[in-house]
C-alpha cells in the first residue's frame, strides 16, 4: 500500500492540518488587550459607561479594518467604584494578569493619581480620558508614561476666569463641590485668579448629597459676588441651580464641563439655561464625518437617540480619540512594548480626530493632548447644546 | 496527660501553631512565585487579616461592635504617610508609632462608646469613623486634602527597598505573630475576662472584674491593629487619600471576623480570604461584581452563620467529659486564708448599719441595718416586694444607698461599684442564675479565682490556664456538687447545675461574705436538701453566708440567725425560733404555716374532656424529652402533674399551649386538633398557659399587662375584667401604673397569673405558679386557685409543691424521664410510694 | 438673619425627612430589635419607582405613586424574611451585615435597570412656589414634607400608647414567648413592621424626589443620616425620633449657614458622639429596665 493510500497515514495527516490551522488561528486570534479601570458601578457609573461606548467604537473600528499588527483589539475593563485601592488593584491586576498594552483612564482624579505611580514605574502608558486633575500627567516622573486626552483642571480654571472677565464681572464667587476634582480646581482657580489680577468675592464648597445650596450662595451674594464659577457634576450642579432660582438671584453661572455629564436640563429645570459651560467637544450642531460616524455608532450598538441622548459626550469623544491616537502609535512603533509606544506616542505627526485635527498632540514636556484653545463655551438650549460667542 | 500539658494544650493547642506556621509559609511561598499582582493581592490579604485579629478581640472576646474601624485604619495609614513624606522618618519607627497613634484615638473613643450598647455603639463608631474621614479631607495642610499624600516612600530592608513581596512577608509574619499572640489572650485572663463580660455584664463585676477597664483595653488593642495595618497600607499601596477610607471599608472588617467566625483564631483569616480574594476573582465581572459580591455574601451569611472557622471548629472539637476532681481539703485551705484589707485582729463579718434606698418615690428600703457573722448562715425573709432582693443589691453595690453604710470586718465598703465591693470579698448568686453562656463551667470559675487581678502583658499572653488554677477550680466545683463536665458550655447545664457552678463560682472569689438571692427556686426536695447541706459546709470554712429564701423548711433548718422584712423596713432579728413565734412575721409573710385550704367537695363527674394529649412525643433535636404521653382533663377539673425537676412538665406544657413545635401524636382541645397549631392560634381556641418564671412585659404597666391576656375581648369586657383581676389579686392594687419590670419577684408572679386568666379561658395551664413567692402568698394563691376551680374552671397546674398541689386537685399524672409513671385521683397518688421515688429519687 | 430663617425652612423640611426613614428603624426596633439597615436604599426604590411609574411609563400620579409605595412594601417583606428571620430566629446578630447586603444587592439592581444617570422629577403643582420666606421661595412640598412626617408619629404615637394593638406590638420585643400566648401573631407582626418601614422610606423617597435627583446612590448617606437620628431620638419613642430628626436636620443646615458645608458632616457626627456620650440611651429615650 502507498502512502496516499495507507488509512494511517491520512489520519496523520488530517491531523496535522488540524493543528496546524489551530495553531495558526490561535497565533492569529491572540489580542491586543486594551484595559480600561473607571468606575462601572456607584454615583459615578454612568462616567465609565460613556468612556466604554467611546472606546469600544474606536475599536470595533479598528478591527473592522484589520486590528493591529495583524491581531485583534479586546477591551478589558475593570471597576474602580471610585476608590483608588481598588483602582490600584485593578490596575495592577490588568497590567500584571492581563498583560495589556495600555490602561485608559476613568473620572476620578485619586483613582488616575493611585495608578500613574504603578504605570510609570511597569512602563505601560497610561491614556487619561476624563479626570482633569492636573498632577496626573505633570507628575514629575521621567520616563512619565502619563497620557491625557481632555481637559486639563489649570488650563479649564484660566479659561473660565478670562472668560467672566470678558464679560464684565468684577468680583466672581467660586462655587465647588467639595471632593477631590473641586479641590483640584479651587487650587487652579486662586492661582488663575492671582495670575490674572481678579479677585473672588469667596470660595464655598457644598456636599455631593446636598439637598439645599442656599447658605452658600447667600454668603456669595452678600460678599457681592457679580459671576459665580460652578465645578460640579450635573447633579450636584442642578441642586446650585435650583437653589439660585430659589433665591430669586439671576447672577451669571460659568461652569467646569461637569454638568454636560447628565440630563442637566431635566434636572436643573428652568435656569439650566443660565449656565455658560466648557466643553471639548459637543455632538450637537453641524457634525464633521467622524462625528457623524460615530453617532450613528451610538444609535445602532447602544440606542443613543440622537446628541440629546448622548449623556456625557466628553467621555465619549475624548476615549475615541485617545483610542485612536493609541491606534496609531502602536502601529508606529510595530509593537505593543510600553517604551516603544511611549515614543511612538510622541512621535505622532498628525492626526484628523473627532475633536480636533491633532497635530503633535504629544511632547515629552506636554503629555496633554488637548489645551485651551481646544475649550469650546456652550449653553443649553431646551435639551440641546449650543455654542455662545 | 499532667494537668498542666492539659491546660496548656487546652489554650493554644500545638495543631492551631502548625495550622498558622503552615498557612504562613504558604501565603510566601505563593508569593514568592507570583507576580506583582498576586503578590500585592497577599499582601492585603494579610494587611486586612491583621485588622480582623484586632477587631476579633474587640468582638469576638469582648462582644463590643464597632462599624468605624477604617478610622483606626486611616489614621495609621496617614500618620505612615505624614511622618514618612513629611518628616522623613523611617518606616520601622512610624510602624508602632501609627499603631500608637490609632490607639490613642482607640482610648479616647472608648469613653463615649462604652456608656452606649447595642445600636448605639453601633452609631457612636459609625460617627467615628466618618469623622476622620471628613476630617482627613478638610485638614489640607496635614493630609493633602482630597487628592491626598502620593508617593509614600517604601522601606529598605537590608538595603534593597521593599516590594510588594517584602511588604507581604512583613505583613505575613506580622500577621503570624498576631495569631500567636490572639491564641494565647483568649486562653489566658484577660481572654477569660473579655468573653466574660460580654456574656454577662453584671455578674462580671459580681467576681471583681473592672468592666470598664476590660472593655478600653479591648478597644484599644484592636484599634492598635488597625493603626499598624494601616501604615501597612500606606506603604503597600503609596498613596492616600480619604476616599481610601469610606465608611463601607468598616462593614468589611466587619465581615472578616463574622465570616470567618467572631472569637476564633484563624477566623480573621479566612475572612480576609473571602473578602480580599473573592472580589478579585469575581473581577472579569467588571460592573457586576458588587452585585455578585452581595449575593454570595448573603449566602455565606445564611450558609455558615458561625463563621467559617467556626463551623470547621464545631465539627472538630472532641467531646470532653472530664469530671472534677474532689478535694476538700484545698477548699478549706482555700477558703480559710485571711485576705488583707480587713481592719488587724476584726472578724466581725458583715456589719449593715442602716441602709435606706428610693425609687421614684417608694422608699424600696428603709433604715434596714443587719449582722452577718463569718462561719453563720443569716436568711433574710418577707413578703414579695420586701426590698429583699434591693437590699442585696445595695450591699453589692449594684445600687448606690442613699443613706446608710456597709462595713465588712471593720473596713467601710464603697458605695455602688460593684467590682470594688467583689474585689474586698463580697461574693453573690442572682435570681436567677447568671453563668458565662458560652464560656466552659471550668472558665466560669477560672476567671473567677483571679478575683479581678488579670495582671499585666506577660500573664495576658503568658501560659495560659495553669495547673494549680484548674486543680483549685476543679476542687472547687466538686466542693459544690457539681458532677457534669467541666467542658460544657455553661449555658448548655440544666437548672441545678447552674446553681451549683453559679456557687462555685461566687467561691472562687475567696470571699468573706457569700450573698445568694433565692437559690433553691425550682430546686426539688432533695435537690434543697442538698443545698442545704452545701450552704452549712460553706459556713463551717469561715464564711458569713447571707440567702434569701422562701423555702421554708429551708431556712428553719440551716439558719443561725433570721432578719424578717417587710415594706421595706426590718421586722426582726433573731433566731428561727424567736422569728417563727413573732406575730408580725406570721401575719406579713409565713400565713398560718399549716396549709389550711378547705377543699370543696368532689365535682359531680362531668365527661366532657377539655383537654386531651394521646401519644406525645417531643424533643429538643435528636434529645428526646416527653415519650407517649397521654393525660385529659375534663371540664372543671383541677389536675395536677408532678414530676422532678427535668422530668418533662415544662416542655408539655410549652408542647400543649404551642410554643414548642413540633410535636409527634395528638393533642385536642374540645375535640379539635392543636398540636399543628401555633400558640397564638391556640390561645383564641380558649386555652391559656401561664409560663413558668413571671413572664411579663418589663416595659408595660401592671394595668396594661393585664390588657394584653384579654387582646380577644372587646374593650370595655377588658377593662372590667382588669377591675376583676385586681379585686381577685389585690397586691396588684397600688402597682397599677408601675411598669411591670420593676415588680418584685412575687409581684411579677401574681401578675402574669393574672394575665393569663384575663381572656376567660376555658382550661388554664399553670407552669410552677408558687415559684417564688412567699409562703403567706402562696396560700392565697392556692385559695384562689381553689375558688376557680369550685366556680368551674378547668386547670392543669405544674408545682414542685407537690402536696399542695394535691390538696387541691381532683386528679393527678407523675411524670418521670419524660413518661407518665403513675396516674389517679389525687389521693391515690398522695399515698402512693411512686410520688416520693419521682422525686426524690 | 434672612440667612437663619432660611436654613431653619430647609432644616426642618430635611429634617422631617430624616425622621420619617428613621421611624422605620423604630417600627422594627420596636417590633424586633433588628433593623433593615439598608434603610436609605429602601427609600431610593420608593423614589426610583415613583420616577419610572410616573414619567417613564407615564402612568397617572396617584397610580404611579400607589405602585411606587407597593413595591417598597413589598420589598420590606423580602428583607425580613431572607435577610432578618434566618438570624434572628438563631439569635444571630448577623441580620446586620445581612441587610447591608441587600442594599448593596438593591442598589447594583436598579443600577443596571433604571440606568447610572441620575433623574430629576418634574415640576408640579407641589414644587411650585407656594410663598415667600425672607425672600426666599417655599414651595408647598417642603410644607407638606415635616406635615407628613410629623403626622405619621403622631399616629404611631397614638397607636402604641393608647391603642391595645399598639401596646401589643410593643410587647413583643420584650417578651415574645408570652406574647404568642397572648393571642399575638408575632410573626406576622414582626413582617407587618417591616411592610410598614418599607412604607415610611418609600414616602420618604417620593418626598425628597422632587427636591433632590433619582438615582440608584440617592439613598445611602440618607440612611446612615437617618439611623443616627433614630437612635438620637432614644430609639423607642416615636415622638422623639422625629424631634431629633428636626433637630439634626436644623443643625446641619444651621452649621452650613454659618461655617460653609465642608464642617457639617464632622460637626455633625461629632455632636452625635457627644450627645450619646451624655445621653447613652438617647435624646429622649428612656434606660430600659434593668433588675439583677
Amino acid at each position: 500500500m502507498g502512502i496516499a493510500r495507507n488509512p494511517r497515514n491520512g489520519w496523520r495527516a488530517a491531523l496535522g492540518v488540524a493543528a496546524l490551522v489551530v495553531a495558526t488561528s490561535a497565533l492569529a486570534a491572540d489580542p491586543i488587550k486594551i484595559g480600561l479601570v473607571a468606575a462601572l458601578s456607584g454615583p459615578s457609573a454612568q462616567s465609565g459607561e460613556a468612556i466604554t461606548q467611546g472606546l469600544t467604537i474606536a475599536i470595533d473600528e479598528i478591527n473592522a479594518a484589520g486590528g493591529l499588527l495583524g491581531r485583534p483589539l479586546a477591551l478589558v475593563k475593570r471597576d474602580d467604584e471610585s476608590s483608588p485601592p481598588k483602582g490600584a488593584t485593578a490596575a495592577r491586576e490588568l497590567i500584571y494578569d492581563e498583560k495589556v498594552a495600555a490602561i485608559f483612564g476613568g473620572l476620578d482624579t485619586p483613582v488616575s493619581l493611585a495608578i500613574v505611580p504603578i504605570a510609570n514605574k511597569e512602563h505601560v502608558p497610561y491614556m487619561g480620558v476624563w479626570a482633569a486633575g492636573t498632577p496626573i500627567t505633570r507628575n514629575g516622573a521621567n520616563p512619565n508614561f502619563a497620557f491625557r486626552v481632555s481637559a486639563v483642571d489649570v488650563m479649564v480654571d484660566e479659561a473660565l476666569l478670562k472668560y467672566a472677565q470678558k464679560n464684565g464681572a468684577k468680583k466672581p464667587g467660586l462655587i465647588l463641590i467639595n471632593n477631590p476634582w473641586g479641590e483640584s480646581n479651587e487650587k487652579g482657580l486662586k492661582e488663575e485668579a492671582q495670575k490674572l489680577g481678579i479677585t473672588l468675592a469667596g470660595i464655598e464648597k457644598f456636599e455631593d448629597r446636598d439637598v439645599d445650596i442656599v447658605p452658600q450662595l447667600t454668603r456669595l451674594k452678600n460678599a457681592g459676588a457679580d459671576a459665580l464659577i460652578l465645578v460640579a457634576n450635573a447633579a450636584p450642579g442642578a441642586q446650585v441651580m435650583k437653589a439660585r432660582e430659589r433665591m430669586g438671584w439671576k447672577v451669571p453661572v460659568i461652569s467646569h464641563w461637569g454638568v454636560s455629564g447628565g440630563r442637566f436640563p431635566e434636572l436643573a429645570g428652568p435656569t439650566a439655561g443660565d449656565v455658560v459651560f466648557v466643553q471639548t467637544y459637543s455632538f450637537f450642531g453641524n457634525q464633521k464625518p467622524a462625528g457623524k460616524k460615530v453617532l450613528s455608532e451610538l444609535e445602532k450598538k447602544y440606542k443613543v437617540s440622537g446628541p440629546e441622548g448622548v449623556i456625557s459626550p466628553v467621555g465619549v469623544a475624548d476615549a475615541y480619540d485617545a483610542m485612536h491616537l493609541l491606534a496609531l502609535a502602536i502601529k508606529k512603533a510595530g509593537s505593543t512594548k510600553g517604551d516603544a509606544v511611549r515614543q511612538a506616542l510622541h512621535e505622532i505627526d498628525e492626526y484628523q480626530g473627532l475633536i480636533k485635527t491633532y497635530h503633535k498632540p504629544f511632547s515629552a514636556q506636554n503629555q496633554d493632548a488637548l489645551g485651551p484653545d481646544d475649550y469650546v463655551f456652550v449653553r443649553f438650549e431646551g435639551n440641546k447644546i449650543v455654542p455662545v460667542h | 496527660m499532667s494537668e498542666r500539658t492539659y491546660a496548656a494544650r487546652a489554650s493554644s493547642p500545638p495543631a492551631l501553631y502548625a495550622a498558622i506556621a503552615a498557612l504562613t509559609l504558604g501565603g510566601g511561598v505563593a508569593s514568592y512565585f507570583a507576580n506583582g499582582y498576586q503578590q500585592y493581592v497577599i499582601a492585603m490579604v494579610a494587611i486586612t487579616a491583621i485588622v480582623g485579629v484586632g477587631l476579633n478581640v474587640l468582638l469576638g472576646l469582648a462582644g463590643q461592635l464597632s462599624l468605624g474601624h477604617v478610622g483606626f485604619y486611616a489614621i495609621g495609614a496617614y500618620a505612615c504617610a505624614i511622618l514618612t513624606t513629611r518628616y522623613g522618618w523611617s518606616f520601622w519607627i512610624v510602624l508602632p508609632l501609627a499603631g500608637i497613634a490609632a490607639a490613642i484615638a482607640g482610648a479616647l473613643l472608648a469613653a463615649p462608646a462604652l456608656r452606649v450598647r447595642g445600636p448605639y455603639l453601633a452609631m457612636v463608631t459609625i460617627a467615628f469613623g466618618f469623622v476622620i474621614e471628613q476630617s482627613a479631607a478638610e485638614m489640607k495642610s496635614l493630609t493633602g486634602g482630597w487628592n491626598g499624600i502620593m508617593n509614600v516612600p517604601r522601606p529598605t530592608f537590608a538595603g534593597l527597598a521593599m516590594d510588594e513581596f517584602g511588604i507581604g512577608v512583613l505583613a505575613l509574619v506580622l500577621l503570624a505573630a498576631l495569631l500567636v499572640l490572639f491564641a494565647r489572650l483568649r486562653g489566658g485572663t484577660w481572654g477569660l475576662a473579655m468573653r466574660a463580660t460580654r456574656d454577662a455584664e453584671v455578674a462580671s463585676q459580681s467576681i471583681g472584674l473592672a468592666l470598664v477597664t476590660i472593655r478600653t483595653v479591648a478597644f484599644v488593642i484592636s484599634a492598635f491593629l488597625a493603626g499598624i495595618a494601616g501604615a501597612l497600607f500606606a506603604i503597600l499601596g503609596n498613596f492616600v487619600s480619604p476616599e481610601s477610607f469610606p465608611f463601607f471599608q468598616s462593614i468589611t472588617f466587619l465581615l472578616v471576623v463574622l465570616v470567618g467566625g467572631a472569637g476564633t483564631v484563624l477566623g480573621p483569616v479566612a475572612g480576609a480570604i473571602v473578602v480580599v480574594l473573592l472580589p478579585e476573582v469575581l473581577s472579569f465581572l467588571a460592573e457586576y461584581r458588587l452585585l455578585f459580591f452581595g449575593v454570595l455574601l448573603l449566602i455565606v451569611l445564611w450558609l455558615v452563620p458561625e463563621g467559617i472557622v467556626g463551623a470547621i471548629g464545631r465539627r472538630l472539637r472532641a467531646a470532653d467529659a472530664r469530671t472534677p476532681q474532689s478535694d476538700e481539703n484545698r477548699v478549706a485551705a482555700f477558703l480559710a486564708t485571711d485576705t488583707s484589707g480587713s481592719a488587724p485582729g476584726s472578724r466581725d463579718g458583715l456589719v449593715v448599719d442602716g441602709l435606706a434606698i428610693a425609687f421614684g418615690g417608694t422608699q424600696a428600703v428603709n433604715d434596714v441595718s443587719l449582722v452577718a457573722k463569718p462561719g453563720e448562715v443569716t436568711s433574710i425573709i418577707g413578703p414579695n416586694g420586701a426590698g429583699k432582693t434591693t437590699l442585696l443589691n445595695l450591699i453589692g453595690g449594684f445600687y448606690r444607698a442613699d443613706r446608710g453604710s456597709v462595713v465588712l470586718d471593720g473596713v467601710v465598703l464603697p458605695k455602688g461599684t460593684t467590682y470594688r465591693i467583689a474585689r474586698a470579698g463580697i461574693a453573690r448568686t442572682f435570681q436567677t442564675t447568671q453563668l458565662f453562656a458560652r464560656m466552659t463551667v471550668l472558665e466560669n470559675v477560672l476567671i473567677a479565682l483571679r478575683r479581678g487581678g488579670l495582671g499585666g502583658v506577660r500573664e495576658a499572653v503568658g501560659q495560659g490556664a495553669d495547673a494549680d488554677a484548674t486543680a483549685l477550680g476543679c476542687a472547687l466545683l466538686a466542693f459544690a456538687g457539681y458532677r457534669g463536665s467541666i467542658h460544657r458550655p455553661a449555658g448548655e447545664l440544666p437548672h441545678v447545675d447552674r446553681r451549683l457552678v453559679e456557687i462555685a463560682r461566687a467561691l472562687a472569689t475567696r470571699p468573706r461574705v457569700l450573698l445568694l438571692d433565692e437559690p433553691a427556686a425550682g430546686l426539688g426536695e432533695g435537690d434543697t436538701k442538698r443545698l442545704g447541706a452545701l450552704l452549712q459546709r460553706i459556713a463551717k470554712r469561715g464564711v458569713a453566708v447571707v440567702i434569701i429564701e422562701h423555702d421554708m423548711n429551708l431556712v428553719m433548718g440551716i439558719s443561725d440567725h433570721i432578719v424578717a422584712l417587710d415594706a421595706g423596713r426590718r421586722l426582726v432579728a433573731g433566731t428561727p425560733a424567736d422569728v417563727r413565734a413573732n406575730d408580725d412575721v406570721r401575719a406579713a409573710y409565713l400565713g398560718e404555716g399549716e396549709l389550711a385550704i378547705a377543699r370543696s367537695a368532689a365535682r359531680s363527674e362531668s365527661s366532657e374532656i377539655v383537654l386531651a394529649v394521646d401519644g406525645v412525643d417531643a424533643g429538643y433535636g435528636p434529645l428526646p424529652v416527653l415519650s407517649q404521653i397521654r393525660l385529659d382533663v375534663k371540664r372543671g377539673e383541677l389536675v395536677a402533674l408532678l414530676g422532678a425537676n427535668g422530668a418533662g412538665k415544662s416542655t408539655l406544657m410549652r408542647a400543649i399551649a404551642g410554643l414548642h413545635r413540633p410535636v409527634r401524636g395528638r393533642v385536642l382541645l374540645l375535640g379539635r386538633e392543636i398540636a399543628l397549631l401555633p400558640a397564638h392560634r391556640i390561645v383564641r381556641d380558649g386555652l391559656t398557659l401561664v409560663p413558668e418564671g413571671r413572664q411579663v412585659f418589663s416595659e408595660l404597666s401592671v394595668v396594661d399587662n393585664i390588657l394584653m391576656g384579654a387582646l380577644a375581648l372587646d374593650r370595655r369586657a377588658a377593662e372590667s375584667e382588669v377591675e376583676r383581676l385586681i379585686a381577685r389579686f389585690p397586691i396588684l392594687d397600688p402597682l397599677r401604673d408601675r411598669r411591670a419590670g420593676l415588680l418584685s419577684g412575687g409581684e411579677q408572679q401574681m401578675l402574669a397569673i393574672a394575665r393569663g386568666l384575663a381572656a376567660r379561658p376555658k382550661i388554664v395551664l399553670l407552669d410552677e405558679p408558687s415559684l417564688g413567692l412567699a409562703p403567706a402568698i402562696v396560700e392565697s394563691l392556692y385559695r384562689v386557685l381553689e375558688q376557680l376551680r369550685s366556680e368551674g374552671t378547668t386547670i392543669l397546674l405544674v408545682d414542685q409543691m407537690a402536696r399542695l398541689a394535691l390538696s387541691i386537685a381532683d386528679r393527678a399524672y407523675v411524670i418521670q424521664s419524660g413518661r407518665v409513671v403513675q396516674q389517679g385521683s389525687a389521693e391515690d397518688v398522695r399515698n402512693d410510694a411512686a410520688l416520693e421515688k419521682a422525686y426524690l429519687g | 438673619m434672612d440667612l437663619f430663617v432660611a436654613a431653619l425652612v430647609t432644616g426642618v423640611g430635611l429634617g422631617s425627612m430624616y425622621g420619617l426613614l428613621a421611624l422605620g428603624f423604630y417600627v422594627t426596633y420596636a417590633v424586633s430589635s433588628t433593623v433593615n439597615f439598608a434603610q436609605g436604599s429602601t427609600m431610593m426604590l420608593g423614589a426610583v419607582m415613583g420616577f419610572t411609574f410616573g414619567v417613564t411609563l407615564g402612568l397617572p400620579w396617584i397610580v404611579a405613586i400607589l405602585l411606587a409605595l407597593v413595591a417598597c412594601v413589598v420589598w420590606g417583606v423580602v428583607v425580613e424574611a431572607i435577610g432578618v428571620r434566618p438570624f434572628a430566629r438563631r439569635g444571630s446578630d448577623l441580620w446586620l451585615m445581612a441587610t447591608v447586603a441587600l442594599g448593596l444587592i438593591l442598589e447594583n439592581v436598579v443600577l443596571f435597570t433604571f440606568g447610572k444617570d441620575p433623574r430629576g422629577m418634574p415640576q408640579s403643582a407641589l414644587t411650585a412656589e407656594a410663598f415667600s420666606v425672607g425672600g426666599l421661595r417655599v414651595s408647598l412640598l417642603q410644607v407638606t414634607i415635616p406635615v407628613v412626617g410629623l403626622a405619621i408619629a403622631f399616629a404611631l404615637h397614638v397607636l402604641t400608647r393608647h391603642t391595645r394593638s399598639g401596646k401589643s406590638m410593643l410587647a413583643i420585643v420584650q417578651n415574645p414567648d408570652a406574647a404568642r400566648l397572648m393571642g399575638i401573631d408575632v410573626r406576622a407582626a414582626i413582617v407587618g413592621a417591616y411592610a410598614v418601614s418599607g412604607l415610611f422610606a418609600g414616602i420618604a423617597g417620593l418626598l425628597i424626589a422632587p427636591l433632590f435627583t433619582v438615582s440608584s446612590s440617592m439613598g445611602t448617606l440618607f440612611g446612615i443620616k437617618a439611623f443616627a437620628v433614630a437612635i438620637l431620638g432614644g430609639i423607642g419613642n416615636p415622638w422623639g425620633v422625629v424631634l431629633a430628626g428636626l433637630i439634626y436636620g436644623s443643625a446641619e443646615s444651621l452649621i452650613t449657614a454659618t461655617f460653609g458645608s465642608t464642617y457639617t458632616q464632622i460637626l455633625t457626627f461629632g455632636l452625635v458622639i457627644v450627645a450619646l456620650a451624655l445621653r447613652p440611651d438617647g435624646l429622649f429615650g428612656r434606660a430600659g429596665v434593668k433588675k439583677v
